[in-house]
């Protein structure tokens, strides 16, 4: 599988790479985000938009993936951005959360997961669906209705997070099912 | 050629005698106190044959060239400010200070604390080990009175405490998670040189990561405790320390004070992450993982916690390439790291030359012992003046006067110098 990367001048993108790697077993080509075009999409089969410093609205670029079929997985700033591609929103959180564990279920399991963020995704894009929130119903993974577009808010890479390869299987998952 | 000498004073022999060699002969020492997690081998090291100041057109391969030309093991440090400008940033004032040093050295005298015994790299540095064993018997105790005057700091206390404010301020609007925010500091040396600080604070400040180097105009001292990355055979292993509690009398409570806070857990396991990426580089898939999370040990007054981070090489990666690509440490920017960096330069009016930099020992492609250079000054031989930095990781939950407290406890062993 061509897998691309798209590294948001983040310090977790090769825990992200490792991780991916791990999972889907093929070697994710990483490419920063002031390098990124839309040419690199062609010849790929899935993008992964990394963490990042800052809001959706300072990376324009993304812009592109509106119009892409590819299937998409953002992580944090990256679900964020794909949240805002549609008609969602994002907001600063009352209370701050980095570097700190939280509890949320999702299909019907619970887990461990860690969170690395000051935003928030506040009002979600009406063609997206919340797949799983926390105690405080704040949206932890979200995926659209009928595109092969999934978002995860923690950071399924941490060696906080308990299954890291869980939710990757599950993006990929909810991938082929849209794409067939 | 190994030789054994009576187990209980190996080191205190070593110890004396590498002191006497930087005083006398102007001997480089990598010196590592014995009792701590991260104790290690230490070197006297005098008369290099080849050096490479580092320079802004410095590259990797120019690092990698001077390291593996031959056998020698490569001696040095690189600069915070290098680390800047392989991040793309730029260095903001005119500092002469040098971007980094490498030097292989034509003497090379090694202990090894497993075996309790000295290493000579060649005949002469037996003989110079001879020489210097039979001086340190008549040597007279050295006269350590240390006087500073006109101290300055590049942050006073009001401009730290809005900084810090200005800091979370960037880390609420999402910009980074963590910034290590530092102070410098000045002071004028009365009537003493580098080498009586160094002797005082070895003396009275054991840690596993001391240096001490001329480099240009510069004598440099570093008093390190922490492990930047250590490669043994391939095996990486990385031990960043975050997470601190200051103490004037210890007491076994401390230590789950320190473990149970959720601010200084959180700063350890935001920098675990950072770290873990940044070997992620020039490491196999799968191989990296965390251990012994949240451990502590006890130095300058401290009680510091840190885990251990450990990966395998990858087959084409070179210690260099690791170093490289890692560099400036986690633990002494802040996450993520070119944001924090920029931020940095943005809120600290200082450069940070030395300090937050890395000193090393290059043996060969998959060994390396690598510090993060905290706890470090440098002395200005041409006026006198020594400068050093402490600092302190802001994250959202900080409290800017209890921030102001650690870093100036983190700065004590150098401000009390007079005092002894």
């Amino acid at each position: 599988m061509e897998l691309f990367l798209i590294d948001n001048f983040d310090s977790f993108t090769y825990n992200l790479a490792h991780l991916l790697s791990n999972v889907l077993k093929c070697n994710p080509r990483v490419v920063s985000y002031s390098e990124f075009r839309g040419e690199h999409l062609n010849g790929c089969e899935a993008v992964v938009i990394s963490p990042g410093p800052g809001k959706p609205c300072e990376y324009p670029k993304y812009e592109i993936l509106r119009d892409c079929d590819r299937p998409i997985l953002g992580i944090c700033l990256g679900m964020q951005i794909l949240n805002e591609l549609y008609d969602g929103s994002t907001d600063v959180l009352d209370d701050c959360v980095h570097g700190k564990t939280d509890e949320i279920e999702m299909e019907g399991r619970k887990f461990t997961v860690a969170r690395y963020h000051s935003l928030f995704v506040s009002k979600v894009a009406s063609n997206f669906q919340v797949v799983s929130q926390n105690r405080q119903g704040i949206p932890m993974a979200i995926r659209h209705i009928n595109k092969p577009i999934v978002g995860f808010q923690f950071h399924p890479e941490s060696f906080m997070t308990s299954e890291g390869q869980y939710f990757i299987d599950y993006a990929f998952n909810c991938f082929k099912k849209i794409s067939v | 050629m190994p030789l054994t000498v009576s187990k209980k004073s190996a080191f205190e022999i070593f110890n004396k005698a590498s002191l006497l060699a930087a005083e006398k002969n102007g001997a480089d020492l990598y010196l590592s106190a014995p009792g701590f997690p991260a104790s290690g081998k230490s070197y006297l090291t005098l008369e290099p044959d080849k050096e490479y100041l580092v320079t802004e057109q410095t590259t990797r391969d120019d690092l990698t060239n001077f390291a593996f030309a031959d056998d020698k093991p490569t001696f040095g440090y690189l600069t915070y400010n290098y680390g800047k400008l392989i991040n793309g940033l730029k260095l903001k004032n005119s500092t002469s200070f040098p971007l980094g040093h490498l030097k292989k050295y034509r003497i090379v005298i090694e202990y090894d604390p497993e075996s309790q015994s000295v290493d000579f790299n060649s005949t002469e540095a037996g003989n110079l080990w001879y020489d210097l064993t039979e001086k340190i018997a008549l040597a007279d105790k050295p006269e350590n009175r240390i006087e500073l005057s006109d101290i300055s700091v590049s942050v006073s206390r009001e401009e730290y405490i809005e900084k810090v404010r200005r800091t979370i301020n960037y880390i609420r609007e999402g910009y980074i998670y963590q910034l290590n925010l530092s102070i410098k500091y000045d002071v004028h040396l009365i009537d003493s040189g580098a080498y009586a600080v160094f002797a005082q604070l070895w003396q009275n400040y054991p840690a596993p990561f001391y240096a001490y180097l001329k480099s240009d105009k510069y004598q440099i001292l570093s008093t390190s405790p922490e492990r930047f990355l250590a490669v043994k055979d391939g095996r990486v292993l990385s031990q960043p320390i975050k997470g601190t509690l200051a103490f004037s009398q210890y007491y076994p409570e401390m230590k789950k004070i320190l473990t149970d806070s959720p601010k200084e857990s959180a700063e350890l396991s935001m920098i675990i992450d950072m770290v873990r990426n940044d070997i992620s580089r020039n490491c196999r898939v799968r191989s990296v993982e965390v251990s012994r999370h949240k451990s502590v040990f006890t130095v300058d007054e401290l009680l510091q916690m840190y885990s251990d981070i450990k990966g395998q090489l990858a087959e084409k990666a070179t210690v260099i390439d690791l170093l490289i690509d890692a560099f400036p440490g986690a633990s002494i920017t802040g996450c993520p790291k070119l944001k924090a960096m920029e931020l940095i330069d943005e809120i600290e009016p200082h450069e940070r030359d030395v300090y937050c930099g890395s000193f090393f020992i290059i043996k060969d492609h998959k060994n390396m012992e690598s510090s993060v250079a905290i706890r470090t000054g440098y002395y200005n031989i041409r006026d006198n003046r020594l400068s050093f930095f402490a600092g302190s990781g802001i994250v959202a939950d900080s409290k800017p006067e209890a921030e102001y407290s650690e870093t100036m406890a983190k700065a004590e062993k150098f401000i009390n110098l007079g005092r002894l």
